[in-house]
């Protein structure tokens, strides 16, 4: 695995820029012991939510991360800032180390990498205004106080397109989307050079959706941000992502400039993934084909030696489950676009 | 399809809640066929009164709060909306059934999957126990759950998402009724199982003729699987087509707004236009048109008129001042 990270690394760096990634993740694993079975006779196991991962986030880029549900994007986004600790792996900001960091040794980190939530009823305080909500990362950080600290909120709800009249309202005034823009503006106020942003549209209407993603793209140009966008809507990720990142059981199955991604689908999952996205377009529904991947995704309670989409895959052949395939096999249409196959990376 | 007697008339169903500040008019004269064979697509964002429909229908309003202020739900001949408690029940479950978003909070806990899939067979057709854990394990077979023999002992916690969601189906197939209302059905689901979801309910659609009901937010669903489209804002139907007309030339700017600020995944990025502004607040709407305050075909005439859902030409009705006149012209 480490020689396959260090290929990606080099890549990137020749391809792009010598200065080290944002965000550099390396063979990060994160697996939560369990128990089950009874008191007398226990059976201990591992849930292994990521396993595996390594990718790097460049300056000003979005790297989305999809997949279904369990298989591990949000815990990534977790392990990144020391929310859940990695088993193993490395994560490193700008250039250090920060893995498994406590909480006082990553404060000044949380000045570079800031954190947006899925639920903006279950993230912001509901006893705290507006102003102290986007003021408080100014107080924890010391980075402003008095008067300039009130004219910072000010300016930064006026960057997310809130009336600078709701001050002193409370969260429970103001709509999901609004809401949202107050969770975009707390993660603002530290002026970070990244953002985690765990399924920051998901629990939206689709008309206030694209109001919350051209904030975000628009944020983006003028404060020249990265995002690391964590999403299981890929109709979404193509519109926002500069790259795209598939997985699949807390492993990557592909990742590539989103482009290369959407429009040559190389891992067979990607493939029935994408096939199975609905289009709001009745004509093309009627007539395209989808791949039908039977069975479910299995729970992540046991190791794969192999590839882990292995028994689900209409391609196996006897080496996908003995051997792990590499994530460094490149697809033709790309060189920053690579596949963890062993039969569609040959 | 459409020559034949409608299934199912709603005409001008009216239904309104009361909160401490005032009366909150979810539903606002909403009118609909839904003929036999066929998938009628309800479809708005949240609050545009797509579910309150729905419960409205069945009897479901929960009352006091809510309160049932007009219109009539016409099935086989009966006002729905006049029934006793007693008289629906032997029509909800029987011959109109529902699934919905949630399979895990629709399903009793407490109970094995076979107990609740018999309970439905057991009460409304008659069936003894052994017919009805045969007839269990056949719908269990039929929406694709292998080994549903052994399967009926399990309880719904033994299940994943979109199994339960599977044994939601087949208890509301279980009477065979005459039309499936679907709330939400795969809005909690990943997409390639709601991809199996989907293809599920067209098979067993075409298989049985079963009319559907398909309440979505999602344009994407609706496209896959309605024959009809009523899209649905501030608790009033906007505008109603056929599908293919629907998505390939919207009349109604509501909707043009909705397919606009839809991200597309086939297609690289074009910019969202999103629809500004919030959706209304029901219990205080504008005067005049409620999409007002965010249509950008806003004329003045629209601040004093609420435009009536008016045919346009075969099969298409819109409510907007504009497009009318435009059509006219």
């Amino acid at each position: 695995m480490s020689d396959s990270t260090q290929t990606e690394g080099t890549r990137a760096a020749d391809s792009v820029t010598a200065d080290p990634p944002l965000l550099s993740v390396q063979d990060l694993h994160v697996q939560f012991p369990f128990s089950r079975g009874s008191f007398l006779n226990p059976h201990h196991g591992v849930i292994r939510a990521v396993d595996g991962l390594s990718f790097d986030i460049r300056e000003g880029e979005t790297l989305a991360l999809v997949g279904e549900s369990g298989c591990g994007k949000s815990t990534t986004a977790r392990a990144i800032i020391n929310l859940v600790h990695p088993t193993s792996g490395r994560v490193r900001l700008c250039g250090t180390d920060i893995t498994g960091l406590g909480d006082r040794a990553m404060m000044p980190h949380r000045r570079v990498v800031q954190m947006v939530f899925q639920d903006p009823f279950a993230s912001l305080n509901p006893r705290m205004t507006v102003g102290n909500i986007i003021g408080e990362p100014l107080v924890v950080h010391r980075l402003a106080s008095g008067k300039d600290r009130k004219l910072e909120v000010l300016r930064l709800m006026d960057l997310v397109g809130l009336n600078p009249r709701f001050l002193n309202r409370y969260p429970h005034e103001f709509s999901g989307g609004q809401r949202q823009r107050i969770g975009i503006a707390r993660a603002l106020a530290v002026q970070p050079k990244l953002i985690l942003c765990d399924e920051p549209v998901s629990a939206l209407d689709v008309s206030i959706q694209a109001q919350i993603i051209n904030l975000m793209m628009d944020l983006q140009q003028q404060l020249g941000l990265s995002y690391l966008f964590i999403a299981h809507d890929l109709s979404v990720v193509r519109h926002i992502a500069t790259r795209v990142g598939v997985m699949y059981l807390g492993r990557l199955a592909e990742i590539g400039e989103a482009e290369s991604v959407y429009s040559h689908p190389t891992h067979p999952y990607t493939e029935a993934l994408l096939s199975a996205v609905p289009v709001p377009d009745p004509v093309l529904a009627a007539t395209r084909q989808r791949i039908r991947l039977v069975g479910e995704v299995p729970t992540p309670d046991r190791e794969h030696v192999g590839c882990s989409f292995a028994d689900r895959c209409p391609l196996v052949v006897d080496r996908c489950r003995v051997d792990r395939p590499p994530q460094e096999q490149v697809v033709q249409t790309s060189q920053l676009h690579t596949v963890a196959c062993w039969e569609r990376g040959k | 399809m459409k020559d034949s007697q409608p299934l199912l008339q709603v005409n001008d169903l009216q239904v309104s809640f009361k909160t401490d500040e005032s009366q909150v008019r979810a539903v606002r004269g909403v009118s609909f066929d839904v003929h036999p064979g066929e998938t009628v697509g309800l479809v708005g964002e949240s609050g545009s009164g797509k579910s309150v429909t729905n419960l409205a229908m069945m009897g479901l309003v929960p009352k006091p709060p809510g309160r049932i202020d007009g219109g009539r739900v016409m099935y086989d001949g009966k006002d729905l909306l006049t029934l006793n408690e007693r008289q629906m029940q032997s029509i909800r479950g029987r011959r109109i059934a529902m699934i919905f978003q949630d399979p895990m909070t629709a399903l009793n806990p407490l109970m094995t999957v076979g107990q609740q899939l018999t309970e439905m067979t057991r009460l409304h057709l008659g069936l003894n126990k052994r017919e009805a854990n045969r007839k269990a394990a056949e719908m269990l077979e039929l929406v694709g759950l292998s080994g549903a023999e052994k399967r009926l002992r399990d309880y719904p916690h033994q299940f994943s998402g979109g199994m339960r969601q599977r044994v939601m189906i087949a208890m509301a197939l279980s009477c065979e009724p005459d039309l499936l209302i679907a709330d939400e059905p795969t809005t909690a689901l990943d997409v390639t199982i709601q991809a199996q979801i989907l293809d599920l309910l067209r098979d067993l659609q075409q298989r049985r003729g079963t009319s559907i009901i398909m309440i979505t937010h999602d344009l994407g669903v609706v496209a896959e699987v309605c024959q009809r489209v009523l899209v649905m804002y501030a608790g009033r139907v906007v505008e109603q087509a056929d599908v293919q007309s629907l998505f390939a030339a919207p009349k109604h700017p509501y909707t043009l707004g909705l397919l606009n600020s839809l991200p597309r995944f086939d297609q690289s990025s074009h910019t969202l236009e999103a629809i500004p502004g919030q959706p209304p607040d029901l219990g205080n709407l504008p005067a005049g048109c409620s999409f007002r305050p965010r249509c950008p075909w806003a004329v003045d005439a629209c601040a004093n008129e609420d435009p009536r859902l008016v045919t346009m030409d075969q099969d298409r009705q819109v409510a907007c001042l504009v497009a009318q006149e435009t059509a006219n012209v």
